[in-house]
């Protein structure tokens, strides 16, 4: 899957743009990771990229059709091998594992067998009838990630990922995270950039004040 | 000899509900419309029903009374001191804080649960159901908020409704008219019970409210 950013330029408000004259590709598989301080746009970035935002300017290639420009039909069937994990987990009313399947269920699928898997891997399995709103910020940041690893997407964007874990689960996740890169595409924005990463990644960017330097 | 003051509970009740449901029918529509407007217009206009939320009751009376009484506009439909012109009356106090609440609400839960869905790679349409699933906790706080605002409106009442025994007179009417005459003890269990229902009534509407997370 290969998904591409031309001359993207993105504002809330029309006035100051946040993201200016963005050029990117990632294709195939491999491990990209978007860097940067504060406010410098990593995660309107990352929602372009997961095609969740359009951008005000500029255009979104995947797979060599622009994806705005699409049909509302088409655009889902593209969107459904490109997840996002929020950099501030949305979880919905009810308990943990309706909101942990909630990706599975949305897109049919029945079997939890991997699912389940994840729960046990990150100890979430003590949670599952717990309310969504009795969670911790490194509970409800797991049931995020849990629930969009379940999907095995083709393309997997993570907007720092490790916020609020314990480094036990850090380090779980960047095992997955890793293993998952040799088959998948992945792009994590994170200002934590541990060896790991910088060990596997096959592209790294900086984003400065909305531009990139790749 | 006073009305029997059950009568005047159950009148005051009865009408509130049905102008609570009103309000809320009706704001539901708004909110519903101003979040497929532009943003500008949207912005404009909920801060039009942010100040209307404080507007002086006795002034919406005014407003209603002078469209109903005999030489008004719906003069014809001969309504004033009526039932109905103290359930359009409340209603229109309702209002208000019925649209500025439910486009909040709205506004927020409609972001939310679209960038969930998108950012699980589901069709964009999986989006209704789970708002559907999200609000009704919500939707029932706001209408006895609506139901709260209504029954305590005095000045509309007394505008429209002149507080007719056995016709118009309700908890709020009916404790100015004891006041006036010098029956103080049952103007005061009258206002006790304006306080239980008002009071009970916030409390039941908290307890929902608190349900919308779990």
């Amino acid at each position: 899957m290969e998904v591409r950013l031309e001359d993207v330029w993105f504002s809330y408000d029309g006035r100051r743009y946040v993201l200016k004259s963005i050029n990117m590709e990632i294709k195939g598989g491999g491990l990209h990771v978007v860097m940067g301080p504060n406010g410098s746009g990593k995660t309107t970035l990352l929602k372009i990229l997961s095609l969740i935002y359009k951008p005000t300017r500029g255009s979104v290639i995947v797979d060599g059709r622009s994806y705005w420009d699409l049909g509302p039909a088409e655009r889902d069937l593209v969107r459904h091998h490109i997840v996002y994990v929020h950099d501030k987990p949305i979880l919905l009313r009810g308990d943990v594992w309706y909101n942990v399947s909630l990706g599975l269920k949305l897109r049919g699928f029945n079997n939890y067998d991997y699912l389940e898997e994840l729960i046990k891997r990150y100890g979430l399995s003590e949670l599952l009838k717990s309310s969504s709103r009795s969670l911790s910020a490194g509970q409800r940041r797991l049931v995020s990630v849990i629930r969009v690893l379940a999907l095995k997407p083709r393309v997997l964007v993570l907007d720092e990922p490790f916020n609020y874990l314990d480094s036990s689960r850090v380090k779980i996740l960047l095992e997955d995270i890793i293993a998952m890169a040799e088959s998948s595409l992945v792009v994590i924005a994170t200002h934590y950039v541990v060896r790991e990463l910088r060990d596997n990644a096959v592209k790294m960017y900086e984003l400065v004040e909305g531009s990139l330097r790749g | 000899m006073a009305e029997p003051l059950v009568d005047i509970v159950a009148r005051s009740i009865y009408i509130s509900l049905a102008a609570a449901l009103i309000a809320f029918t009706f704001g539901a529509l708004i909110s519903l419309l101003m979040l497929v407007t532009p943003r500008r217009l949207s912005e404009m206009l909920i801060g039009v029903f942010d100040a209307l939320v404080g507007a002086p009751t006795v002034v919406v009376g005014l407003i209603v009374y002078m469209l109903i009484y005999p030489g008004g506009p719906l003069g014809f439909l001969k309504l004033l001191y009526t039932p109905t012109a103290l359930i359009v009356s409340q209603a229109l106090v309702a209002l208000p804080i019925v649209v500025t609440l439910l486009y909040r609400y709205f506004e927020q839960l409609w972001s939310d649960v679209k960038e969930l869905v998108l950012s699980l790679g589901a069709p964009a349409g999986k989006v209704y159901p789970l708002i559907l699933r999200e609000s009704p906790p919500a939707l029932i706080a706001v209408y006895l908020i609506a139901f709260s605002r209504a029954i305590g409106a005095l000045g509309a009442v007394m505008v429209v409704g002149g507080g007719i025994e056995g016709l118009t007179n309700v908890v709020t009417t009916a404790i100015a008219l004891e006041v006036l005459l010098g029956n103080y003890e049952y103007a005061l269990a009258l206002g006790g019970i304006l306080v239980v229902l008002t009071v009970g009534l916030s409390v039941v509407a908290r307890a929902i409210g608190g349900l919308v997370w779990r």
